[in-house]
Order: structure tokens, then sequence, then C-alpha cells
């Protein structure tokens, strides 16, 4: 049971502290309910623009585990030519995927007759929004798998959950800023 | 042949998932609003479907990361399996009653809300992640099986797919659960 236990030691705190950060991240939509009623789009968006960031925190969080682990990538915080090719091969899907997300959730909007105000502040907002998220999280996440990687530790383990959760709260609390600056 | 790593490859793989990813996450959003909206103690379940929403990444997304690096490197065989998903579920177990915990308390010194017992709060993210899991744990493993045995990285497709499937499945399993419990 050497496997179960390693999985169940390195996640335990992890899982625990997600949660927690789940329910600050469902009290701060709560809290801020004036914001999002007055942008019903922002509602109808949330998730995917959760998930669309957290999918591609996830890929990149479970690439880098791989090329660590059959040593294509040196646990060094150096570039290299593999984390140049996720870079660009995630930031290309990323933008692709936003003006997905936008065309799609627009047009779902539309159906369910969801008022739309201000499309076009609000669009440029969730753009900025997830490329300043992406920057970061690129960032935290290659330096974070190489550190944990060289203590012995599964990055699979601590970091997707840890970001996964992050960027739940990160996202609307990015965006609800970012509207309270330019509306 | 592509390279396994290139950045071609990589939006070759990830983008169409991600699209799959959108529509489901767009479409839980509103079977979110259709199904849990009515209900009489909203403004409690409220505090518990993001954690709950969460799940994806706390458990689901580091399993399907775990067997699709299993399945890279050679490793993936019964024994790590079994204890893949015994390790998941006994996190989700631990996981639902500290959502559960949680809601008890901002719901005694916040929300102050009587119409469901305190019991029930405790036990509903509990039952909902494990239903949620039962589905969702063979889903990956199968999508992580295929995708590997068609030559593409599971890594890039799966998590994606399995978004949108673990947001749709996590929603219709709370309303489940709220439904078997009675929870008004």
């Amino acid at each position: 049971m050497e496997y179960f236990k390693k999985i169940f030691k390195e996640s335990l705190i992890v899982v625990i502290l997600s949660s927690i950060m789940g329910i600050f991240s469902g009290t701060f939509l709560a809290e801020n309910d004036e914001v999002l009623y007055s942008f019903p789009i922002i509602l109808l968006l949330l998730p995917s623009l959760n998930s669309l960031i957290g999918d591609i925190s996830t890929i990149l969080t479970s690439r880098l585990t791989s090329h660590l682990y059959i040593g294509t990538i040196p646990p060094k915080i150096k570039k290299s030519d593999k984390l140049v090719q996720d870079f660009y091969g995630l930031l290309i899907t990323l933008i692709l995927s936003i003006f997905a997300l936008i065309i799609i959730g627009y047009s779902v909007g539309l159906i369910t007759a969801v008022e739309i105000v201000n499309p076009f502040l609000i669009i440029l907002l969730i753009i900025i929004t997830i490329m300043i998220l992406f920057a970061i999280m690129f960032i935290f996440l290659f330096i974070s798998s190489i550190l944990l990687f060289k203590l012995g530790k599964d990055p699979n383990n601590y970091l997707i959950p840890i970001t996964t959760s992050l960027l739940d709260f990160l996202t609307p609390l990015t965006l609800i800023l970012l509207l309270q600056i330019f509306i | 042949m592509e390279d396994r790593n290139s950045k071609g490859r990589i939006i070759k793989e990830a983008f169409p998932s991600e699209i799959v990813s959108i529509i489901g996450d767009i479409l839980a959003g509103v079977v979110l609003t259709v199904l849990i909206l009515p209900f009489q103690s909203f403004i409690l379940l409220i505090l518990i479907i993001p954690a709950l929403l969460s799940l994806r990444g706390n458990l689901s997304g580091p399993y399907i990361a775990r067997t699709s690096r299993d399945f890279i490197i050679g490793e993936f065989n019964k024994n790590s399996l079994i204890q893949n998903v015994l390790a998941t579920y006994s996190l989700a177990i631990i996981t639902g009653f500290v959502i559960g915990s949680l809601s008890l308390l901002l719901n005694v010194f916040l929300i102050k809300l009587d119409l469901i017992p305190w019991y029930f709060i405790l036990l509903i993210p509990v039952i909902s992640i494990c239903l949620t899991l039962s589905f969702s744990i063979p889903c990956s493993t199968m999508l992580n099986y295929i995708a590997f045995k068609n030559g593409l990285d599971p890594n890039n497709v799966v998590s994606p797919i399995m978004t949108a499937i673990d947001d749709f499945l996590t929603v219709i399993c709370f309303f489940l659960t709220l439904v078997l419990m009675g929870v008004p």
C-alpha cells in the first residue's frame, strides 16, 4: 500500500486547504452579488472561465511532471526547448479557447435572454484577467514543480489542487477588481 | 510523426478538448441555475457549490494526472489503480466532511438558516462527492486508456474533457443528493 500512503500523505493537507479556499470563494461571490447581478453575463461565463484557466494549469502541471519523471526537462530552474514548446502551445490554446468561450457564452446569453451590458469592455476585461493569471501561473507552476520534484514529491498531488482552488478564487477576484476599476 | 511535446501537438490535442469543456461548463451553469436555484435553502447551498465544483481540482484532476503519468511511464497496473482509487475515495470523504463542517459553521454564525437539520449539512457534501466519483473515476480511467492506446497524450486530452463531465456530474449528483435527502 505504498502508493496509497504516498498519495494520501501528500494530498491530505492540500485537499483540506483547497476545500477551505472553495468555501471562501463561495463567500466572496455571495458578498459581491451586486456586481455580478449588474453584469449577468459574467455569472454565465464564470464557471467556464474558472475551468479554462484551471484546465490549462492542470495540463501544464501534469506535462511538467511527466517531463521531470521521464527526464525530458532537467530539474533546474532554467529555460529549455520543451518548456518553450509547452509555453507557446498552451498560450495559443488559451487564446483560441478564450475566443471560443466568448462566442459560445455570448450566443448562449442571447438565446437565454441574459442582459448583455457593455460587451466590448467585459470581453476586454475577461481577456486581461485570463492573461494575467496565465503569466502568474506559468512561472509559479514551473518553479514549484522543479522544487517539489527535487524534494522527492509528486508535483501533481500538490500543485493541481492548490492551483485549481486558487484560480477558482483568483479568477472572480481579478475580474471583479478590474470591473470596479474600469466601470 | 509529430513530436509528443511540440506546440502544434499541444494545440491540436488540447484545443478540441477545451471546446468540449467550455460547452459543458456553460451548460453546467445553465443546469445549475435551473435545478438548484428553486430550492428554499439556496442561500446555504450556494456556499457549498463552489467548494464542490473545485472537486475536479482537488480529487479528479490529480487522479487523472496520476493515471496519465502511470500510463506514460509504464507503471499502470491493477495494484496501482486500486491504490489510486482507494486514496481518492478516502480523500473525498475527508474533503466532504471539511466542506460540511465549514458550511455548518458559516450557517450557524452568518446565514442562520434553520430549514435543514445540522447533520444534513455535514452529509450532503460527503454523499454528493462520493456519488460524483463513482461515475467520474471509471469514466476518466477509460478515457485515459483510450487516449493512450490511440497514441494521444492523455495529459492534453483527458483533463479538459473530464472537467466538463465532472462539473456536470457534480451538479447532477448534488441535485440528486438534495432530492434523496428531502432538502427543501
